[in-house]
């Protein structure tokens, strides 16, 4: 018994860590589908307000952007308080034009010791991360987009 | 005789999460035992009165960290019932898949909880090193490692990735092989039999007298299991046994999850097998909460979960778009209340095995605050 | 019977004085395993629902759900919590949150909103704990995160 424990122990002795490196070697662990930092298109949103009616934590307020919008009479575009965001992606199905997605780029590369600079204006968001990131959760993971329900009697 | 009285927690090992306990000790044996919740308590219920349906599902799953979808799908069965939905087949089995693996997470991280105050610290590696592979798993399909949000009123909230199936197969290879590891270096080990056997003995019919669910109604040797009585989502399409124990005791306690383990993996090998190909995997709900009732009942990784979810017309705004009230009822109250004080006051319980035995009942004090 | 799925249940409605007689047969019909209690208040009727919830492990997990109304005025009524031990936990969360109040549950009292909330029983429909909470604990002033430099643009919330 004890021997065959000693081998079992040598045995992940040997293996190689599960732990990555984080920060220095190796960033951290993403898929196709990590939802993370949003990515702002400024010239396609059209300052509906879904975005931030969507959100379960308030982490939306809308702002003013001085500018050119010609899609956007009311000039005002959603800024997001990383500090309360939990990554739901409900903002990002809410939008009607696609101009709101989710990058790969996770709250660790967010990580701050400032707590007052964790809220990303709109100039903010459209501006793409500066690290390796890919866009990956916009509305076309929703493909094919729900149908509706088949009829049929009673129900709840 | 001078009784003493002792506050255990909230950041002891023994007591994993954040409630404590009042102890009464005379000597070293414990005599009564006292629940002090509320370290939790964030108001979810009120704060989702506030806040639309689908927000609601972001928040439910907040209840319990460590299993959260099967609060979700617990919140949903209550939502598919108001809106009279049946979700398609795809989004039946997906919806298992994924809450056996939580069921899988969450009972290995029990396992990390319940090996250190039992001092095997080694196993609590290896039970954090097999979580990860799982969470990568999560990570891969939902898009996140703790709170998915995947599983979603009329079905699941996108679709599956096209090589669902080699890739979930080979997560489950892995984690097979840690978890075998698992039970010959910590569960079969002499050391750890001794500790556990005849330590929190609760009998059958106490177990269901006192409302016990889960692995720990089922140690005590009552095979009821929710996922077999009701056969919700998929699980009347796969075969699968419910492990029972024999004494009650929390060695039995801890074989039941282990094999829950096996069960949970050989589920999902089934599921992804049977999983159809095509078709739609979400119903598109109307955003307007239909006046109704729901009572969702699933069997989480600790036991029974229930929401119940009333929808009226009398909504102080007008707005029908949240739900009137609702309730859930987590499965850790039973155990961490009637139970403990059960085992509390029909066996010496010594201060040094008491983390042994709440660690056996495998608490997850958020879903008594709320 | 109604509901689909897991919503599998049978209902039935009780008056007050007959709650513990109901579910003392409830417990030699076999419905052994205590689930829950659940409250809803409704104050332009002036009542609130109480729900119980048992379920029967020998007859594979039926649910019953035993329903009575009490006037919102005096919410007063019998505590079950000698037929099923897990009751007198759920009695008290009904009591701290709902200001029930349940007779013959000696262990009445804050538990979990112990030193947490000092004011009305914060579930019931007509408290609204935002604004309470609001007055109470923050003076009346929202909390505000700190200006950042980068973004003193107007927001429009
Ligand atoms: S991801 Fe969720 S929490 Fe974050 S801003 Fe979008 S809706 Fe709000
Ligand atoms: S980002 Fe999308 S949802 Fe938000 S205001 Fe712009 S268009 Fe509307």
């Amino acid at each position: 018994m004890v021997l065959k424990l000693l081998g079992l122990g040598f045995r992940y002795l040997l293996r190689r860590p599960y732990t990555r490196l984080y920060p220095y070697k190796e960033p951290p662990f993403t898929t196709e589908r990590t939802r993370a930092r949003h990515l702002l298109y400024m010239d396609r949103c059209i300052g509906c307000r879904a975005c931030q009616l969507a959100c379960p934590a308030d982490a939306i307020k809308m702002y003013k952007i001085e500018g050119e919008w010609p899609k956007n009479r009311l000039k005002i575009f959603p800024g997001v308080d990383y500090s309360r965001c939990t990554y739901c992606g409900l903002c990002v199905e809410a939008c009607p034009t696609s101009a709101l997605v989710m990058t790969d780029y996770t709250m660790e590369h967010l990580i701050t010791e400032d707590k007052s600079t964790t809220l990303y204006t709109p100039e903010m968001l459209a501006e793409p991360p500066k690290g390796e990131h890919r866009v990956t959760f916009t509305k076309d993971l929703l493909k094919p987009p729900p149908q509706p329900p088949p009829k049929k009697g009673g129900g709840g | 005789m001078r009784k003493l009285q002792v506050f255990l927690g909230p950041q002891h090992p023994g007591a994993p999460g954040n409630v404590a306990f009042l102890l009464t000790l005379d000597g070293e044996r414990i005599l009564d035992v006292d629940l002090i919740p509320g370290f939790l308590h964030r108001g979810f219920e009120k704060m989702m009165e506030y806040r639309r349906w689908d927000m609601d599902l972001v928040m439910s799953a907040r209840i319990c960290v460590e299993d959260p979808d099967h609060v979700e799908l617990s919140y949903t069965h209550a939502m598919d019932q108001i809106f009279g939905v049946d979700p398609p087949e795809r989004a039946k089995y997906a919806r298992t898949i994924v809450a056996e693996f939580s069921r899988l997470a969450s009972h290995l991280l029990w396992m990390m909880h319940f090996a250190g105050p039992v001092a095997a610290r080694y196993a609590t590696s290896w039970a954090i090193a097999a979580r990860e592979e799982v969470l990568k798993w999560f990570d891969y399909v939902a898009g996140h490692r703790i709170y998915h949000h995947y599983i979603y009123p009329g079905g699941v909230r996108w679709n599956l990735p096209k090589d669902l199936k080699e890739r979930t197969l080979q997560v489950l290879d892995r984690v097979e092989g840690l978890v075998r590891d698992m039970e010959r270096g910590f569960f079969l080990h002499p050391v750890f039999q001794r500790r556990a056997r005849d330590v929190g003995r609760l009998k059958a019919s106490d177990a269901v007298r006192l409302g016990a669910t889960g692995p720990v109604l089922r140690g005590s040797g009552v095979a009821h299991d929710i996922r077999k009585a009701l056969k919700y989502d998929a699980y009347g399409m796969v075969d699968f046994e419910i492990p029972k124990g024999e004494y009650g005791d929390a060695y039995d306690r801890a074989m039941v999850r282990l094999r829950e383990m096996y069960v949970s993996i050989g589920i999902i090998r089934q599921a992804v097998q049977q999983i159809p190909e095509e078709g739609p995997y979400r119903w598109r709900l109307p955003m307007a909460l239909p006046p109704g009732e729901g009572v969702g009942r699933v069997e989480s990784a600790r036991g029974e979960f229930m929401t119940h979810i009333v929808s009226t017309t009398e909504k102080p705004g007008g707005r029908p778009l949240e739900p009137y009230r609702i309730k859930f009822r987590g499965p850790t109250m039973a155990h961490l209340t009637t139970v403990l004080k059960h085992i509390v006051h029909n066996e010496e319980i010594t201060v040094a095995d008491f983390p042994v035995v709440v660690g056996s009942l495998d608490p997850c004090p958020p879903d008594i605050d709320r | 019977m109604k509901g689909a799925d897991t919503g599998r249940r049978i209902e039935v409605e009780v008056e007050p004085s007959q709650l513990r007689e109901r579910l003392r047969r409830a417990l030699e019909e076999g419905y052994d395993h205590f689930i829950g209690i659940n409250v809803v208040d409704y104050p332009r009727a002036g009542v609130m629902e109480v729900y119980y919830f048992v379920e029967s492990v020998q007859r594979g997990g039926e649910l019953l759900v035993v329903k009575l109304r009490v006037p919102r005025e005096n919410p007063a009524l019998d505590s079950v919590s000698d037929i099923y031990p897990l009751a007198e936990y759920q009695e008290i969360e009904g009591h701290e949150f709902f200001g029930l109040d349940f007779r013959g549950n000696g262990s009445l009292r804050k538990w979990i909103l112990d030193e947490n909330w000092e004011g009305p029983p914060p579930l019931r429909k007509d408290v609204d704990t935002r604004k309470f909470v609001l007055e109470t604990y923050y003076g009346g002033q929202r909390y505000e995160r700190p200006k950042q430099e980068k973004s003193l643009q107007e927001v429009v919330e």
